[in-house]
């Protein structure tokens, strides 16, 4: 795991389904506070009904604006093994990165994880993410932004 | 040819310039003259001028929620797709903006 301000990066994590990423995410950000964990697993599963958060081949982007996130995170999970079935229709993810984006963020950082993200609409970018086996290269290519 | 385009999504932060950047990327690759404003958390940015717009031959709305200052394009032709088709087919979306312009042309 790498903590640097806004990026929370982790390589071969050990999580099988989607469950499990939310439960992931929601402990990063709420930590010990249970209830809320339960909320941010909840707004999670809320913004998927309203659309899929798939972005390419194997890359998932969920996200959510919550006003139980005290500070705003990208959570980057490089998985160790695919989740071969995230729902019905999505299969074989390798890489999710969530943004949590606490409520009434300041625009400095908005405006940092919106340059992130408009990253994320170059393919070569992406499968950059989704091959580079050392982890620091992984770390580097993330943080550039 | 002269698009011109939207994009929004519900959280404001993904999606919208996700849409913003792959449409524009394809428009260019295509050799459309395109420019798309987003209505995001940040509020709006890439404001289209009443230029550009009047210029366009077609509106691309990609929204997942009500846009702002949607009776800019009365007149316009306009397709209009949840922000998830720009993300994932963008070349075929623009396809379908040329035909439709063709359609157009072809009916004067």
């Amino acid at each position: 795991m790498d903590n640097n301000g806004l990026y929370r990066i982790y390589v071969n994590c050990e999580l099988t389904s989607k469950e499990d990423v939310y439960t992931f995410m929601s402990d990063v950000v709420c930590q010990d506070d249970l209830a809320q964990k339960e909320v941010v697993v909840n707004q999670f599963n809320q913004r998927e009904k309203a659309g899929s958060t798939l972005i390419a081949d194997h890359v998932m982007l969920p996200h959510i604006e919550s006003n139980h996130i005290k500070n705003s995170h990208i959570i980057v999970i490089r998985l160790a093994k695919p989740i071969l079935s995230w729902d019905e229709e999505t299969k074989d993810i390798r890489l999710v990165m969530g943004i949590l984006l606490k409520e009434h963020e300041n625009v400095e950082i908005k405006k940092k994880i919106a340059m992130f993200t408009r990253s994320l609409a170059h393919e070569d970018y992406l499968n950059r993410l989704l091959t580079i086996s050392e982890r620091d290269t992984f770390y580097q290519a993330l943080k550039k932004f | 040819m002269k698009i011109v385009g939207v994009a929004a999504c519900t959280v404001g932060i993904a999606h919208t310039y996700i849409a913003q950047e792959k449409l524009e990327n394809a428009g260019k690759k295509a050799g459309h003259d395109i420019s798309v404003e987003t209505q995001g958390t940040i509020g709006t940015e890439n404001e289209l001028t009443q230029q550009q717009i009047a210029e366009a031959d077609i509106v691309i709305i990609a929204a997942d929620v009500k846009i702002a200052g949607r009776e800019r394009f009365e007149g316009k032709r306009i397709i209009q797709v949840p922000t998830e088709i720009a993300v994932k087919s963008p070349n075929k979306l623009l396809e379908k903006a040329v035909e439709v312009v063709n359609q157009k042309e072809s009916l004067k």
